[in-house]
């Protein structure tokens, strides 16, 4: 039955998370964008309190934790730095296609030297309208930007599978609109040898949705911060006689932008808990990924906007989040490809929608 | 984490779903066609008191009505939804002691339990109760209701006039607002019971509404309306500073989320009459459609989950004001979203007037007005985010 406590191991895990962000990422946020890395120490304080291998199987060494976990940390990290998170989890969301779809063997095989090699990266690339070609074991095409400069693997998601590219693909370092923290780049790919490919329509549908529910989860934290810190900002800056949040024009936004981010979260966690428990989840995850977005659109600029001039500035982190915001929001595919997959799932049923089918909400 | 329902909650809404096919909704278009609430008589109400409903949560002296136990408040959420999906008047028109229960069984003493609550302890017939605040110049600002109450002996002397009160000409007593000093706000305001038939109570007028109108909305004159001192909410010992108004204020911090599920309901309904009528007409295939019918259903969920949220944190005896409200808000905003877009994939046939979806969307827009606008919804959560000030 409904119980939104999400217990003693996930608190215990946000809060390691928050004390993470606020005590290693957030003073560096600066640095690490300049520096397009995070430095050794903050991976060494990462290490140390062990969420580096957070959804890794145990027999590989990880803590095997699910969807939740990763909601819940994901977005205490996104809070800290978006761009550093990315930066810290070498597999990131190309973890989901090889466990889904490859299973242990591909991520000993993949995924498991990146782990080893200090700043090694996979990126994701969500190739939904198959923009990519693949002709007998090679693939050609181009991807504008992933969160990565110079990426060691990468993992392609396609409608009805996915794929490894060890080597031989070109990468552009770009300067990058946001989540320089990360990295940028662009990715060519010239009849690149494809060093693994498996087909599983379903398979790759759960990878698609853990992996949007990764990318929700850390827009949620960019997203929490903007509305936090601007609400924050709001009740000390005077204006006319009175604290700027005391205008109601001013109240009631920051009350939307609490809303939304509220409303996001609960959409990404209930999303997560059907993965976890092994229900259908996809959809859930795609309207996830797809409202987090929409309340980024709102978010991301109100907060600059609370701060006026200020919000534009370098000193304040405001226009880092909006930045960030936008940039996230365009990740995987973006928010279009998972509105089509929610409303053609939507449509696709039997009317009337009965929300409450099934026995989950 | 949890986000599932049991089994026992899955086939209580089952049932609900049944009874609001056969009979919810068939009252509401029938009320919504006559144009005039449901008769007292009508045997809609007849058929859901025989059905067990109606009573009161109150069970005799000494009973711990006031204290549901745990998750009550989230399955009375998630029924509530289901039956304001077939019809959200014909909910609040059903017999019950209704909005002003909550506070009753909060602040009355033992007596007035027995006395007001007793009667729907066992129903001999279908019998309504109601709480008046709204004045015609005072509605959302609550604190300047202008009825004043006047010691006169052991009685109390009501004069005033209260507007836009759910069934209020049929109830067995009115719960109403009144002030014992317009100048001193708040803290001056107190709850009195007024009895049908009390002399001085009078000039009942039924609104004629846009919508939900198969329940009463009733505007009423006290004139020299006199009631027993007993007839204090709590008696004269409970009122301490400003305990009179936040007193009044309970029912409505109780009642958001409920407002926010029946939201939900109509958002629902709207939907899936929208998606059938898309489907009949072939038009599902067309993606700008697709997108629009996808961004309601996320909505709707989105804001199904914050209702829940607020009632999960009521379950829990945690505060919930600023999730109550956001849960208010939203739902009332997703509903008229929700039916908005029904309409316009009706077209033209959703001027003909004469679609569920165009009854919808009239009856979609009070949920952003009763029990504190959108707009007032915001200055609550306002308060807490980043304490705007009451004046
Ligand atoms: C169908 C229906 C049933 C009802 N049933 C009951 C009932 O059973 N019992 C009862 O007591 N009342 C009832 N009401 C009354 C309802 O609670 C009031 O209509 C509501 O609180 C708004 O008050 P008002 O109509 O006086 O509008 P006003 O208070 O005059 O508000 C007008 C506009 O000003 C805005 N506004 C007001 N103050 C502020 C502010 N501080 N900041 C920003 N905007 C503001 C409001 O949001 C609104 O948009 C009912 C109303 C309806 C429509």
């Amino acid at each position: 039955m409904i119980d939104l406590d999400p217990g003693d191991d996930l608190e215990l895990l946000r809060q390691t998370a928050r004390s993470f962000a606020l005590e290693e990422l957030v003073p560096r946020l600066r640095d690490a964008e300049a520096d397009r890395a995070v430095s050794a120490s903050v991976r060494a304080a990462f290490a140390q309190i062990g969420l580096a291998g957070l959804e890794l199987p145990e027999s590989l060494g990880g803590a095997e934790l699910g969807p939740l976990a990763r909601a819940f940390v994901n977005e205490e990290l996104g809070a800290g730095d978006a761009g550093a998170a990315l930066a810290l989890d070498p597999l990131g969301p190309a973890l989901y296609p090889l466990l889904e779809l490859g299973g242990e063997p591909a991520l000993v095989e993949y995924g498991l030297p990146l782990l080893e090699e200090e700043g090694a990266r996979a990126v994701l690339v969500c190739d939904d309208d198959a923009s990519l070609e693949v002709v007998g074991d090679r693939l050609s095409g181009w991807v504008p930007w992933v969160p990565a400069d110079r990426p060691d693997l990468v993992v392609v998601l396609t409608r009805d599978g996915a794929l490894v590219l060890r080597e031989g693909f070109e990468s552009e370092v770009l300067r990058g609109a946001g989540l320089r923290a990360a990295g940028a780049s662009a990715l060519r790919f010239d009849a690149v040898p494809v060093a693994a490919q498996w087909r599983d329509t379903a398979a790759a549908a759960r990878a698609r949705g853990r992996a949007r529910l990764y990318a929700a989860s850390l827009l949620l934290g960019v997203l929490r911060h903007g509305a936090e810190f601007s609400r924050d900002y709001a009740q000390q800056r005077v204006a006319f006689g009175r604290p700027i949040a005391h205008h109601q024009g001013l109240a009631f936004l920051i009350t939307d932008m609490h809303m939304a981010v509220e409303g996001a979260r609960l959409l990404i966690h209930e999303a997560a808990w059907r993965a976890e428990s092994a229900h259908p989840f996809e959809d859930a995850a795609a309207s996830a990924w797809v409202e987090t977005v929409s309340a980024s659109v709102l978010v991301g600029p109100a907060c600059v906007q609370i701060l006026g001039g200020h919000g534009f500035m370098q000193d304040y982190p405001m226009e880092k989040a909006m930045r960030e915001a936008r940039a996230l929001g365009l990740w995987l595919g973006g928010a279009d490809a998972a509105r089509e997959d929610a409303g053609r799932a939507l449509c696709a049923g039997p009317p009337p929608v009965a929300l409450s089918a099934g026995g989950i909400l | 984490m949890d986000f599932s329902i049991d089994a026992k909650l899955r086939d209580r809404l089952e049932v609900e779903r049944a009874w609001g096919r056969e009979r919810v909704r068939p009252a509401g278009l029938e009320a919504d066609r006559q144009g005039s609430p449901l008769a007292q008589d009508h045997p809609y109400f007849q058929d859901f008191v025989a059905r067990g409903e109606g009573r009161t949560r109150w069970h005799g002296p000494g009973s711990k009505g006031e204290v549901p136990p745990p998750g009550v408040v989230v399955r009375a959420l998630l029924v509530s939804e289901e039956l304001a999906y077939w019809d959200r008047g014909v909910i609040v028109a059903s017999p019950g002691p209704g909005l002003p229960e909550p506070n009753v069984l909060a602040l009355g003493t033992e007596e007035q339990k027995e006395r007001f609550l007793g009667p729907f302890v066992a129903l001999d017939r279908p019998r309504w109760a109601c709480f008046a605040m709204t004045e015609p110049s005072a509605g959302s600002d609550a604190a300047a209701i202008c009825t004043t109450a006047r010691k006169d002996g052991d009685h109390w002397i009501l004069n005033g006039a209260k507007c836009f009160i759910g069934n209020a000409s049929r109830a067995d007593w009115i719960l109403v607002q009144a002030t014992l000093d317009p100048s001193k706000g708040r803290d001056a305001q107190r709850s009195f019971f007024v009895e049908k038939g009390t002399p001085g109570l009078g000039g009942f007028k039924i609104e004629k509404k846009m919508g939900l109108k198969a329940y009463e909305s009733t505007s009423f004159s006290l004139v020299d309306c006199r009631v027993p001192a007993s007839n204090l909410l709590g008696g004269e010992a409970r009122y301490e500073r400003r305990a009179g108004f936040k007193t009044a204020m309970r029912t409505f911090n109780a009642g958001r989320p409920v407002i926010a599920a029946n939201a939900v309901g109509i958002g629902r309904a709207a939907l899936d009459e929208a998606l059938a009528f898309a489907r009949n007409a072939d038009r599902l295939g067309d993606p700008r459609i697709r997108d629009r019918i996808e961004a309601l259903a996320r909505r709707l969920r989105m804001a199904r989950l914050c209702c829940l949220r607020a009632g999960w944190l009521a379950d829990h005896g945690k505060p919930n004001i600023v999730e109550a409200s956001m849960s208010k808000a939203l739902g009332a905003t997703v509903a008229e979203e929700a039916t908005s877009l029904g309409m316009e994939l009706l077209g033209a046939v959703g001027a003909r007037g004469d679609h569920l979806i165009e009854k919808l969307y009239r009856d979609a827009k009070a949920m952003d007005i009763v029990e504190g606008t959108g707009q007032i919804q915001r200055v609550i959560m306002a308060r807490q985010l980043v304490k705007l000030p009451r004046s």
